[in-house]
């Protein structure tokens, strides 16, 4: 009877839940609607265009839905993995060299030329040929160009390069390592020179010249200089990361501009200017900068003419190096991109007519207008009124006149190489570029330690290749045992138990009160940890069926994963300091607003809404605070005039230049402190519970201490200390338990990359980029157990040697 | 010594100790006051900026107020088509809503199981609750996302949700069952013997005396859930599907240095969770109370 009345209520329970979720979901669902989704990493201009074009795609095939996704280029192609593993990859997705072969090998991509024939009209002979050749693997066509784009641009303005008396550049200019002033104007850093400006503190606050991410100017050189990364880059056995022309060339961009200023340095511009190259370009501090095309809108946008802030400008090729023996040597890496079919499509035909569409005429004449990109189809491209500027168009839209200049540049374009093996290779390669760009260590260490590790890496997936597949019926087997041996201990003093009728009665009613519980953790706690274990012996991606690497992923961890090591001393660290002062500063502060203060309330309130308020917008506060330049910390060390001796120091000390300003979050030594500065924010939370504790110790405890005349730390020594140890060893406990996964605020703060040079990268970061940017799902496990275990035996060593000092007063008496 | 000189002694001693805990007084008022508004300033910082040119957020420093409040900082963040707040703000309401309706709803039925009823195995499969505390968050997330690929959940918020649904959180579980355990048995003992069942004794009796507790709970997982950032960024993969915490940070990518932006859109996504707050303080303290002092 009861039962009954107890499974009605439960009925009536789910009935809601589930009116609830339907409601959310109706939310979220709707239409008849073919719909085709298409992923892109754009600008808002690109956009905007891309929008149009889907428009006027849906307009030309009724039923077809268009739904575009935006996503971060750094995240876009690790989310194209991923999305593609848990089967909700788009349908079309934009695509570049970088990944497609990764995503090809594991069949996730659709081979394009199956759908050549059945176009009428279609030629891909019509497209550049070279692109064409970068988007073939293994014979088959994966993505279809929709635009080239060399990186080899110079934006540069007019008007400065006026007033300073040079002839406008033409793009027939060279570099030589050092300043050639017998070349004048066609040697680039002769140019440069004429810019760089110092302000009367010595502090540097114009450029010549700005490449648009350091690496970019690296990799050019490198690529002048002959300095491949890979011995084949289709198939590659050899890492070359620290060839010696490839040490020349970074370390020449590094000191370009730390040593020569002829460029802002990492910290001056994404630091203390915190503004981005277009940002310094518009502002007037650097002449020039080197991006590709499609920074174009960009510029029409921030330089309309008419405004204040313009002024004429153009562009023209980057300078080629000069030679060992007098032949200029002009090579470019190249953006650009095109649109690739994911195999998972439902729609292959309607994505292919998608894909002909924005890689076609009518994408490409959108995208050219609006100044975004030159149509990968060369006749297009030639044609003037599209690319070229025409006789009608309009003012704005005749910005930048040198437009030639990417046809130019196409017969010097290198690809990017691209690797089945996917991304962990080439992270390695490029780790750490950033403190190398800050000035704090040379290419020669940071490249060969960098090789050291990618070749290790390389050779790893190389080997793997011919692993065993995973026993999945074996690992069942040994999942079920686990499970047999929890229920053992759960029911073994039970056998033999005889119950009574109430008492079974009682027991059916507590296990359907506790149903839910049971379910959720089977289901979504025990489990997905014994699947955790199972998968912490495997390599797997999932897409591809598991293999079988046995203790292999362990064996990685401690012997050939340095971030592995780096993670958890970071993590370390900050858990060790941030817990340790934030249980000291909660305790000071609640002793504080113990006494009798007036409008104590209010006091709690306001300290504690740090504690609540969101993460990632803490995050970006927050770097606001440690900027170097107009941050509210440097205000405060170095003065409103930037000159007190405090912040001098400091810059000496840690920065190693009296002119640059510390940047705490761009700095490999001082970003780990300042997370840890930033954790303390949050001490309100921690202090109304010391405040709790504090107002639960009786007072006549205080009044007998003071008849005896124990003093203000006698009294905190032999009274409030001991009575509060219950609560030191709550916040300790789950504060540590806390810590070890702290995340959030590293992730905004370093933007998903863990810089500078994985400085703040905590231990479930190196997790969830192991798992959700490089799809290594096994070797994550692994890493996640190793941190439970970590975890179990640091509460299990606290909670031991709590019985020595912490005090529990049930005890005593 | 006379009496007097006693008196007057004790007199002085006496004006000097006052004096001394006024100065002690004011030390603290000063203490209190400058340490309020260092933890307030970096909202200051965020406010201030948000109403500033992007020429203002460059060249004037942290403090100094816009020269015209550029309110239309926050229009250009609202209208963003390619992160679209309002819709941000539908899900994070949908998800911490329905979250927290799953906490509420079975957290409480376990801790009514746990707190009042006798059954085998009982002790150890509390045992076995709170060890799950100690969980870390990272080493299932990666199974479940595995889990949740098969089921096809992968960019929806059934992740974010359903699990709500059975358990609703150790945490919340154990606060709960302390808090049933202080309610006195002769109430239940005296509705069995008129025959009620456990049922109406949790719905009837229970849950009408945790409305203190369920406000704490709930407010807790409110905020828990709106803030949540990391089940957000693994699971959710479209602009439409993201909630606030992940779409701040998406824009954030997307607009890079557009701090008088970004901080806009700071401002918007805390406005909601400080009113909460504020309204629920009273229940949020007292449950931080009860979990702190055990």
């Amino acid at each position: 009877m009861g039962s009954h009345r107890v499974s009605m209520m439960k009925t009536r329970f789910l009935h809601v839940a589930a009116c609830f979720l339907l409601l959310a979901i109706a939310c979220l669902s709707t239409a008849a609607d073919k719909i085709i989704r298409l992923s892109v990493w754009d600008g808002d201009k690109a956009l905007e265009t891309i929008r149009a074009v889907c428009k006027q795609f849906e307009s030309e095939n009724p039923g077809v839905k268009v739904k575009i996704e935006n996503y971060e280029y750094q995240l876009y192609h690790q989310k194209m993995i991923i999305t593609y593993a848990a089967g909700v990859a788009p349908d079309v997705a934009m695509m570049d060299t970088t990944h497609y072969q990764f995503l090809a090998t594991r069949g996730a991509l659709l081979p394009l030329n199956t759908f050549f024939a059945a176009s009428p009209g279609f030629d891909i002979k019509e497209f550049y040929e070279p692109i064409v050749k970068s988007y073939t693997f293994r014979d088959n066509i994966y993505i279809l160009p929709r635009d080239i784009a060399p990186i080899g641009l110079i934006y540069y303005n007019k008007k400065m390069f006026e007033e300073a008396g040079l002839p406008m550049p033409d793009g027939n200019w060279t570099w030589d390592f050092k300043e050639r002033p017998e070349l004048k104007e066609k040697d680039f850093l002769w140019v440069c020179k004429h810019f760089t400006k110092q302000d009367k503190d010595g502090k540097y606050i114009q450029w010549g010249y700005a490449p648009g991410w350091p690496a970019m100017q690296a990799d050019m050189y490198a690529l002048q200089l002959g300095a491949p990364v890979y011995d084949d880059y289709a198939e590659p056995t050899k890492v070359q990361a620290n060839a010696p022309m490839r040490v020349t060339a970074f370390q020449f961009a590094a000191d370009f501009a730390n040593k020569l200023h002829l460029a802002p340095s990492n910290s001056e511009a994404a630091g203390a200017l915190m503004m981005t190259t277009q940002q310094m370009f518009v502002q007037k501090k650097i002449a020039m900068y080197q991006n590709g095309i499609w920074e174009v809108p960009n510029m029409r946008k921030m330089l309309k003419p008419g405004s204040p802030e313009w002024f004429d400008w153009d562009i023209c090729l980057a300078p080629a190096y000069a030679g060992k023996d007098g032949t200029p040597v002009r090579k470019f890496t190249t953006g650009g991109s095109g649109y690739a079919i994911m195999s998972t499509t439902k729609n292959p035909d309607i994505a292919w007519k998608l894909t002909k569409f924005l890689s076609g005429p009518p994408g490409m004449i959108a995208m050219a207008k609006a100044g975004i990109a030159q149509p990968a189809i060369r006749k297009l491209a030639l044609q003037p009124g599209i690319w070229l500027p025409g006789p009608n168009t309009p003012l704005e839209e005749q910005f930048p006149k040198n437009r030639i200049a990417t046809d130019e540049a196409v017969p010097y374009v290198v690809f990017d190489p691209s690797s089945q093996f996917g991304i962990s290779v080439s992270d390695r390669v490029n780790k750490g570029l950033e403190i190398l760009w800050n000035g704090q260590t040379t290419a020669e260490k940071l490249l060969g330690e960098n090789q050291k590790q990618a070749q290790d890496r390389l050779d790893v997936l190389r080997k793997q290749e011919n692993l065993p597949p995973f026993n999945w019926t074996l690992g069942g087997l040994f999942a079920l045992g686990l499970v047999i041996g929890i229920l053992f201990y759960v029911y073994k003093p039970e056998f033999g138990k005889k119950l009574t009728n109430l008492e079974k009665s009682e027991s059916r009613s507590a296990y359907q009160f506790l149903f839910p519980w049971i379910i959720g953790l089977i289901v979504f706690a025990l489990g997905p940890m014994l699947l955790a274990l199972l998968m912490a012996f495997a390599d797997w991606d999932i897409i591809a069926p598991a293999k079988w690497r046995g203790l292999d992923n362990f064996r990685e961890a401690f012997t050939n994963d340095p971030t592995f090591y780096k993670s958890l001393t970071v993590t370390l660290i900050y858990t060790v300091f941030s817990v340790g002062m934030g249980i000291f500063g909660s305790m000071g502060l609640a002793l504080l607003l113990n006494q009798k203060v007036k409008g104590v309330q209010l006091y709690r309130t306001l300290y504690y809404i740090p504690s609540i308020t969101s993460a990632v917008a803490g995050a970006l506060i927050w770097m606001r605070v440690f900027n170097p330049d107009k941050g509210l910390l440097n205000y405060v060390l170095y003065g409103p005039e930037g000159k007190w001796a405090l912040g001098k120091a400091l810059s000496v000390w840690i920065m190693g230049d009296v002119t640059k300003p510390v940047d705490w979050f761009g700095n490999e030594s001082t970003a780990l402190p300042a997370l840890i500065i930033m954790s303390l924010w949050g001490i309100g939370g921690g202090t109304v519970i010391f405040l709790a504790g504090l107002q639960g110790i009786p007072t006549y405890y205080y009044e007998a201490a003071t008849l005896d005349g124990a003093g203000i730390w006698k009294r905190f020594k032999s009274i409030t200390f001991p009575m509060l140890t219950p609560t030191i060893f709550f916040s300790a406990i789950t504060g540590l338990i806390g810590a070890f996964q702290a995340f959030t605020q590293a992730f905004v703060i370093s933007n998903g990359t863990g810089a500078p040079n994985d400085a703040t990268r905590f231990y479930v970061f190196h997790i969830f980029g192991t798992a959700f940017q490089s799809a290594r799902m096994g070797y994550a496990s692994a890493l996640g157990w190793v941190l439970f275990v970590i975890i179990m035996i640091v509460t299990l060593v606290q909670m031991r040697m709590s019985k020595r000092w912490v005090y529990y007063e049930a005890e005593a008496k | 010594m006379s009496i007097q000189q006693k008196q007057q002694d004790w007199v002085k001693a006496a004006k000097n100790a006052e004096r001394t805990a006024m100065a002690l007084r004011a030390l603290l008022w000063i203490v209190l006051l400058s340490g309020v508004l260092l933890s307030l300033a970096p909202f200051y910082l965020m406010f201030v900026m948000s109403l500033k040119t992007p020429g203002e957020v460059a060249n004037t420093t942290v403090w100094e107020l816009p020269r015209v409040m550029q309110w239309v900082n926050y229009e250009k963040v609202l209208t963003n088509p390619n992160a679209p707040f309002i819709l941000f703000f539908r899900n994070s309401l949908i998800i911490s809503g329905l979250g927290t309706l799953g906490v509420l709803l079975s957290s409480s039925m376990v801790a009514y199981g746990f707190a009042r009823l006798k059954f085998p195995g009982r002790d150890r499969l509390f045992v076995l609750l709170l060890s799950t505390m100690m969980l870390p968050g990272i080493v299932t997330m990666v199974p479940q996302y595995v889990l949740w690929k098969y089921l096809g959940w992968v960019d929806t918020f059934y992740p974010l949700i359903v699990p709500a649904f059975f358990g609703g959180g150790a945490y919340n579980i154990f606060l709960l069952r302390q808090f049933l355990m202080g309610i006195p048995r002769d109430i239940d003992e005296a509705a069995l013997l008129d025959g009620a069942n456990h049922a109406t004794i949790f719905w009837k009796f229970m849950m009408p005396n945790m409305g203190p507790a369920l406000a704490t709970v709930g407010i807790f997982s409110f905020i828990y859930n709106w803030k949540d950032f990391q089940g957000p960024l693994i699971i959710l993969n479209s602009p439409e599907h993201q909630t606030l915490e992940l779409g701040l940070q998406t824009y954030r990518a997307m607009n890079q240095n557009q701090w008088e932006l970004l901080m806009a859109g700071s401002v918007i996504i805390m406005i909601p969770i400080i009113i909460l707050f504020l309204v629920g303080q009273r229940y949020f303290v007292k449950g931080i109370v009860m979990t702190g002092i055990k």
